[in-house]
């Protein structure tokens, strides 16, 4: 009880706290739900706002790509992720589904390319090395505005070109592709300036199309009469100072090329526009030909066979080629049913060089025209230029038109009167050939043969004659001289040579008589002879017993012969 | 057996937070501050505000726990390759290569004890604002929990921290923090906070309330 008392007095003795009455205030600690709310408020309206597009696009493979980690990037900027990866239906293509970042999302087009990014090693660049650590990643290039799109089909191998690069397309036409690919190098003077981009067959299967991109500022120097050739491979060319190979790079021998350069000896043209249309020629020699703008078409007609000309058949003058055929016809004139070959020719006047340069202003009115028009040509014609028709090859036989002047010719004019001015002709060759062999002949069969021959035979009758008379006079009397003068010739021999001859003979007898005496038997010399000879014998004899001798005894010669019986 | 418990409460009596001293309040609760007549400091019957309070705090726990497991924890970049990891992913990687018992620790430290945290706390809110006399006693053991545990939760931020200051070796191999682990130390934080707010004699004054 005293304690509860005491505690309770406790109690009351205790200090009464101070109050302040405050008006309740806003609690502070609602901000930090409210900043939480503001920052997840961010956090969705950013997340929501970045949300792009997902777009799809379809590779051959998905070599590299993972699925939550491959980026796409657009010059090195990342723009979204591949978020799946999976197959297509018949599971001959990968669908890469991938977030892009809705300002990527405004650039999208249907001409937006994307590639993969991975190592690449090619024979003529090394590229994507970063990619070995960092991982295949997948570039975009946004091309040109055009229409919407979410799907695409991503390039095998990443484009040569990509938007915004500085420099122009230029299409180019060949027959065949040779070695040139895409990525195959484009050299200006063996400067590296662009490279092949695409290149597809022709529609109709006949030609090659080359796209090729030249980096500014080299575009510049693509005119309009600018030759592209193929400058693929090496050049070999074996002259008189040896052999000599030529080639634009390295890259070239590997991966083909294409180098332009205006002819030599003209003057470059105008700047060529965007996607300009060239012939690649095969090879730089081809391209060095030079090519005429001007062409001038004109008849022909040729009185004999054309067997063996054919379209596209040369025009040459002096062997030197002005033009070519353009067309053959065959033409029926209804009145008086005569058909007649009208051969359509193209020629070149810008091949023939005049030695004055024509202007407007030419005073010297004496200079003729060029032959480019009609007027050129009737001058010269008047000088007695004509057409002909000669074999190329007498082995195909192929034909061609050679122009030349013929002063003897048959004066004829440039008829006017039909589409095409035509210049006149003269006959082949071989057609004036065959006409000088007719008249020859003619001239031939008119000989009086028979008449001839008549007179042949009399003559020959006439020599027989002669030579009869020869045999009955005048040969015997001949003979009868000739050995009358061989008679005499005898005579005189026999009168003189033979007294001669034998006093000769009478000499050799006495000669041969002393000689007789000195070898007889009984001579002296025979005699001394007898004796020298049995000396020789005795001579022969003691050497032989010398010998015997020394023998037996071979010291005999150092000492002496000594005692015969010291044995 | 009708005994009123002699609670400082009903006696006005305020305890001072800071020097312990037992002063009189006034008779009547109202709405004021009250100082301590030793220290100065304000004295609180209860903790002020605390339902409120906790409540701000629990709100946005719950918001930031959203960020904290949708965005990346971490992000490992290796020969640059960039990683980006967030806890759920992380999880499941443990999962995938076999370390069961890491993926557990994870998944309870990071995941499931925040979300445990909230409930309980969020539990606890409704039952004080509601009157509800339903196990006291097993109510203030799981406030007892929340505080305990709230701190555990921050070995993930550690561990996020430790790994980007040690690994550090250039291209070969780089961590960085994302901005998930920022979200997740604040849920974590922020959730201590609503622990420390929220009062558990509130649970209990439903019953000398009742009895009066």
């Amino acid at each position: 009880m005293n304690e509860q008392q005491n505690d309770e007095t406790v109690l009351n003795d205790l200090p009464d706290s101070v109050v302040h009455t405050k008006k309740r205030q806003f609690s502070i600690v609602w901000i930090v739900p409210l900043v939480a709310v503001i920052i997840g408020g961010w956090l969705i309206y950013k997340a929501l706002s970045e949300k792009g597009l997902t777009i799809t696009i379809t590779f051959n493979s998905a070599e590299g790509l993972e699925a939550g980690k491959t980026k796409i990037k657009y010059k090195d900027v990342e723009l979204g992720q591949v978020e799946n990866i999976t197959l297509s239906p018949n599971l001959s293509q990968v669908i890469v589904s991938a977030q892009l970042a809705k300002e990527a999302g405004k650039h999208l087009s249907e001409n937006s390319r994307f590639w993969v990014v991975r190592a690449r090693i090619g024979a003529s660049a090394i590229s994507g090395i970063g990619t070995i650590f960092s991982g295949a990643y997948i570039e975009v290039d946004f091309g040109k505005p055009g229409k919407k799109a979410l799907h695409f089909k991503g390039l095998e191998n990443p484009p040569i070109v990509t938007t915004g690069l500085p420099g122009r397309h230029f299409i180019l036409e060949a027959d065949r592709r040779g070695s040139l690919d895409i990525g195959s190098m484009v050299y200006y003077r063996q400067i590296k300036v662009g490279q092949v981009v695409a290149y597809q067959l022709a529609q109709d299967g006949k030609m090659i199309t080359f796209k090729i991109f030249v980096h500014a500022p080299y575009h510049n120097y693509v005119r309009k009469n600018t030759h592209f050739w193929n400058a693929s491979g090496l050049d070999v060319s074996l002259d008189a100072k040896g052999i000599r190979i030529d080639t634009e790079s390295l890259a070239t021998l590997l991966v083909g090329g294409i180098a332009f350069d205006v002819p030599k000896n003209t003057r470059p043209g105008d700047l060529s526009e965007e996607e300009a249309v060239f012939i690649l020629y095969n090879s730089f020699e081809d391209s060095q030909q030079r090519t005429y703008t001007v062409k001038t078409k004109w008849l022909l007609h040729f009185d004999g066979s054309v067997r063996g000309l054919s379209p596209g058949a040369p025009v040459e003058f002096r062997g030197i080629q002005i033009g070519k055929v353009q067309d053959i016809n065959l033409r029926l004139n209804t009145k008086d049913l005569s058909i007649k070959i009208p051969v359509i020719i193209e020629l070149e006047p810008e091949r023939l060089i005049p030695d004055v340069e024509f202007t407007e202003d030419t005073e010297n009115k004496n200079v003729k025209e060029v032959p480019g028009n009609v007027k050129g040509i009737e001058h010269l014609v008047a000088k007695g230029l004509r057409a002909q028709l000669k074999t190329g090859s007498i082995i195909t036989g192929q034909k061609y038109v050679d122009f030349d002047f013929h002063p003897d010719a048959p004066v004829r004019r440039v008829n006017l009167e039909g589409i095409y001015p035509e210049i006149p002709t003269l006959p082949s060759t071989i057609e004036e050939m065959g006409e000088k062999i007719t008249k020859i002949l003619a001239r031939l069969d008119k000989l009086p043969v028979e008449q001839i021959g008549y007179d042949l035979r009399d003559t020959v009758q006439n020599a027989k004659r002669f030579t009869h008379a020869l045999e009955e006079k005048k040969t015997v009397e001949h003979l009868n001289t000739t050995l009358q003068e061989t008679q005499q010739l005898v005579a005189k021999l026999r009168k003189n040579a033979v007294p001669e001859i034998t006093s000769a003979l009478k000499q050799a007898q006495k000669s041969l008589n002393a000689a007789e005496a000195i070898l007889s038997s009984n001579s002296t010399l025979q005699h001394k002879i007898n004796i020298a000879l049995d000396e020789l014998a005795g001579a022969a004899r003691s050497i032989r017993i010398l010998t015997d001798y020394l023998e037996q005894h071979p010291d005999a010669l150092i000492f002496g012969k000594g005692k015969q019986n010291e044995d | 057996m009708k005994t009123r418990l002699p609670i400082a409460r009903n006696a006005s009596l305020i305890s001072c937070h800071s020097c312990h001293l037992l002063c009189k309040g006034p008779k009547k609760y109202v709405v004021s501050t009250m100082k301590c007549p030793r220290c100065g400091a304000i004295l609180h019957s209860r903790k002020p505000n605390s339902i409120a309070r906790t409540w701000a705090l629990i709100l946005a726990a719950a918001i930031f726990y959203v960020p904290a497991n949708v965005l990346p924890i971490t992000t490992v970049i290796s020969f640059g390759k960039a990683q980006s990891d967030t806890i759920m992913s992380g999880v499941i990687y443990f999962i995938a290569t076999g370390l069961w018992p890491i993926a557990l620790v994870i998944f309870v430290a990071s995941v499931f004890v925040p979300l445990v945290k909230l409930t309980i706390l969020t539990f606890l809110l409704i039952s004080v604002q509601r009157k509800s006399t339903w196990h006291q006693k097993d109510r203030t053991r799981l406030y007892r929990f929340t505080e305990i545990v709230g701190r555990w939760s921050m070995v993930d931020v550690y561990v996020v921290t430790i790994l980007v200051a040690l690994v550090n070796l250039g291209s070969i191999a780089t961590i960085q923090a994302g901005p998930g682990a920022v979200f997740f130390a604040a849920v974590v934080v922020i959730t201590m906070f609503a622990a420390m707010s929220f009062d558990p004699r509130l649970i209990w004054d439903v019953k000398e309330d009742t009895n009066e």
